[in-house]
């Protein structure tokens, strides 16, 4: 019964969106001062990223680092890029899934992810992201270890015991401050390290664009949780509400708007980006070996 | 930055063959650049560096307003989400002047370029609303009265009714004191054209026009940005191939140095200065992204046109087809082919008078040269390195306007958009105070 009255409330929200002849939408509002501030800041980085690495690629700095300098990747030639086209034999499903999401995301996802920016405070906001983002660390230690990556399991590690201790159960993250940044990985990343491809293009429902191999290391990632049910979060009726929260507060910081492109190739559009940066993504994960070269006209992907 | 290096690997999703155009619009007179020489490439690809920006209010109301207008044209199936005419409204909390901002070529309502220009005018007392270009898909889908973009004076009367609609939404509470227009690039014609028809049909009241960076002549600008495209990509599949291999292999090899566990943003913002370097990368980048914008506009208008270049009008492609091969054969249509297999028939057959010269001549701004020369209240802002425009072009603005254009020395193409003295010069425009170029 509740699952017939929640199905009727979905097919009323996304029949009846677009009935009247003005509709308004409001949303957070801009903050144009602190967002400039944040690009400054942003270029100063970068250009002092980019005076230090000037300062390390001369002579005498290559010559102070000595021999125990790691060397450097093998060059990705012109001739190694994969073709325009993309492999996706699934493309008539994929379609359908991407205009599923894009009326449910319109329809549903981003009024909620919007009322949820305007109207819960951005410290109570941040915290909640802190805390999620500090239990995505546990798939991380253990994908970082079977990747062979210690280093980063170590690192992983220690942001999850500082967060979850000196930041209260992982409203904060104190392990930012003392520079350990937040680089989560996840079993897709783990079968790419490990050499598999990334397969067909795969939209996947509510998630958006996605490949085989990263839907194959999304149901590990979440087999995995499940089991070990971190202080019995994913189990019971707490985990849907957890779940929902979650999946608000991915959705409340990622700038995306289906078809605000206008465009009819917004589909072609995003499979392109999406499978060319998974096979750079993958091209870094090798970074010692050249990057293989791909057949003739052989779409990007297969 | 990092937007022109996602638009350009957009760019290459959409290869070529060239059927032979019915009708020849006359090639670009000039250089293919305009006046631009390197460092209006570069500040056209970069835009204006943050710290030029001119001061910024803390924050800005946001309030989207989708309508769905009485005399839109039966949406194609592939257009389902363009149905309503999606604009940004920012409403003061007392009385206020209204700005109404035009979007660029191919743009929606809520651009980078507008969200600066929205901020400025708010932190200076304007209600503003920002309305997509006349050429952007929603726009053509929901607003157009012809489904057929590029036209001055049509696209003029469509965001003119539209205007209308909008204003007469607006939230109750909002009380406007005075109306004025303002637009950059094609944006910046769009808009003077609004005001030109408002002072015949008075239902606007709008008072003054400030044009940015605006084309002269329509089809010489786009003229110029084909040959723009030619000269640094060539014609064909394979100049866009090697330009995209390029590309991938500068931003792999980028990435695999840094060392980073995702190609983020922040990542591609810092790559896109290391893989777009020279003329030609920045050359192509500009022609790239007005040819991602032409894509639309081209399909659009082979569909209401019924012009079957593309598409076939008895089988239209629907929801769920593979617009693959429609993408491919896109990416190689050139402005000028717009212009001959879709616009000048589209338009000879509807304007029985017309000749392809009289099209030309229409849709350059001297169609209002005697109101541009005599009314005080249009403006215009520009720079001397445009590449959209030749050096007769902005000779025709000075000699035009007299006073009141203000013509920077550097800046490309929109390159100083909402910097400190641009700002200001426009704010003084808008406010009647602007005295002529200090």
């Amino acid at each position: 019964m509740r699952a017939r009255m929640s199905c009727a409330v979905a097919v009323l929200v996304l029949a009846g969106c677009a009935a009247r002849e003005v509709e308004f939408r409001r949303w957070p509002s801009e903050t144009p001062a602190e967002n400039n501030k944040a690009d400054i800041a942003k270029m100063q980085g970068l250009q002092a990223a980019a005076a230090a690495a000037a300062t390390l690629a001369t002579p005498q700095a290559s010559e102070q680092a000595g021999s125990g300098a790691e060397p450097p990747p093998p060059l990705v030639k012109p001739d190694d890029a994969p073709s325009l086209k993309t492999y996706d034999p699934w493309a008539r499903l994929n379609r359908f899934t991407y205009r599923f999401n894009a009326r449910f995301d319109e329809a549903i996802f981003l009024p909620v992810a919007n009322g949820y920016r305007r109207f819960v405070p951005t410290p109570l906001r941040g915290g909640v992201h802190s805390f999620f983002a500090n239990l995505t660390e546990v798939d991380s230690v253990i994908n970082y270890t079977l990747q062979g990556r210690l280093h980063r399991t170590v690192r992983s590690f220690g942001r999850f015991v500082i967060n979850t201790t000196l930041g209260i159960g992982g409203l904060f993250d104190i392990a930012a401050r003392f520079n350990i940044a937040y680089e989560p990985t996840g079993f897709g990343t783990t079968l790419a390290r490990w050499g598999m491809h990334p397969g067909p293009y795969l939209v996947m429902p509510l998630l958006g664009p996605s490949t085989f191999r990263e839907g194959v290391g999304y149901g590990v990632d979440y087999g995995t949780d499940y089991g070990i049910n971190l202080a019995d979060l994913y189990r019971g009726d707490q985990s849907w509400g957890l779940g929902v929260a979650n999946a608000v507060d991915q959705r409340a910081n990622v700038d995306f708007r289906y078809y605000s492109t206008g465009s009819p190739f917004e589909y072609e559009t995003i499979r392109f980006l999406y499978m060319r940066k998974q096979l750079i993504e993958d091209a870094g994960l090798h970074r010692s070996k050249p990057v293989p070269k791909p057949k003739p006209d052989e779409p990007a992907g297969k | 930055m990092k937007s022109l290096a996602v638009l350009t690997l957009i760019a290459l999703c959409s290869p070529s063959f060239a059927e032979p155009p019915p009708i020849q619009l006359p090639p670009a007179r000039g250089p293919a650049t305009g006046l631009a020489g390197p460092a209006a490439l570069r500040a056209t690809v970069f835009g204006t560096p943050p710290q030029d920006i001119a001061p910024l209010p803390d924050t800005v109301p946001m309030l989207e307003m989708d309508l769905a207008l009485p005399w839109r044209r039966p949406v194609p199936e592939i257009f389902w989400f363009d149905k309503r005419l999606r604009v940004w409204f920012s409403a003061q909390k007392k009385p206020a002047p209204l700005a109404i901002v035009i979007s660029g070529t191919g743009s929606d309502a809520n651009t980078t370029k507008l969200s600066v220009l929205r901020a400025i005018l708010y932190g200076a007392g304007y209600h503003v609303l920002t309305m997509p270009s006349p050429t952007f898909p929603g726009f053509i889908v929901s607003t157009s009265s012809t489904g057929v973009a590029g036209d001055l004076l049509q696209d003029g009367q469509d965001l003119y009714a539209a205007m209308g609609e909008i204003i007469a939404h607006l939230p109750r509470k909002v009380q406007i004191t005075d109306v004025d227009v303002l637009g950059y690039s094609l944006g910046g014609a769009n808009a003077a054209i609004v005001k030109s028809i408002d002072a015949t049909q008075h239902k606007l009241h709008i008072h003054r026009a400030v044009m940015i960076n605006p084309p002269v002549s329509l089809f010489s600008s786009v003229g110029r940005l084909d040959k723009l495209y030619a000269v640094s990509l060539g014609n064909g599949d394979a100049g866009i191939e090697r330009f995209y291999a390029q590309l991938y292999a500068q931003l792999a090899n980028a990435y695999r140095a840094s060392g980073r566990v995702e190609l983020d943003e922040d990542f591609l913002l810092g790559a896109a200065a290391e893989v777009l370097k020279t003329d030609a990368q920045f050359s192509a980048a500009i022609a790239l992204s007005f040819r991602i914008a032409l894509s639309n506009v081209f399909l659009a208008g082979d569909m209401y046109s019924g012009a079957g270049v593309v598409t076939d009008p008895a089988h239209p492609p629907k929801v769920g087809d593979s617009l693959e091969e429609i993408a491919e054969v896109l990416r190689g249509k050139t402005f000028a082919e717009y212009f001959n297999s879709i616009f000048a028939p589209y338009y000879l057959k509807r304007l029985p008078n017309s000749t392809v010269e009289s099209l030309i001549a229409q849709n350059r701004l001297d169609v209002i040269g005697d109101r541009l020369r005599t009314d005080p209240d249009y403006y215009c802002l520009t720079n001397s390195d445009d590449l959209i425009l030749d050096r007769a072009e902005l000779g025709w603005l000075k000699t035009t306007l007299g006073t009141r254009i203000a013509v920077y020395d550097h800046g490309g193409h929109l390159g100083n958009l909402g910097d400190r003295r641009q700002a200001a010069d426009m704010l003084a425009m808008l406010d009647g105070s602007w005295q002529g170029s200090r």
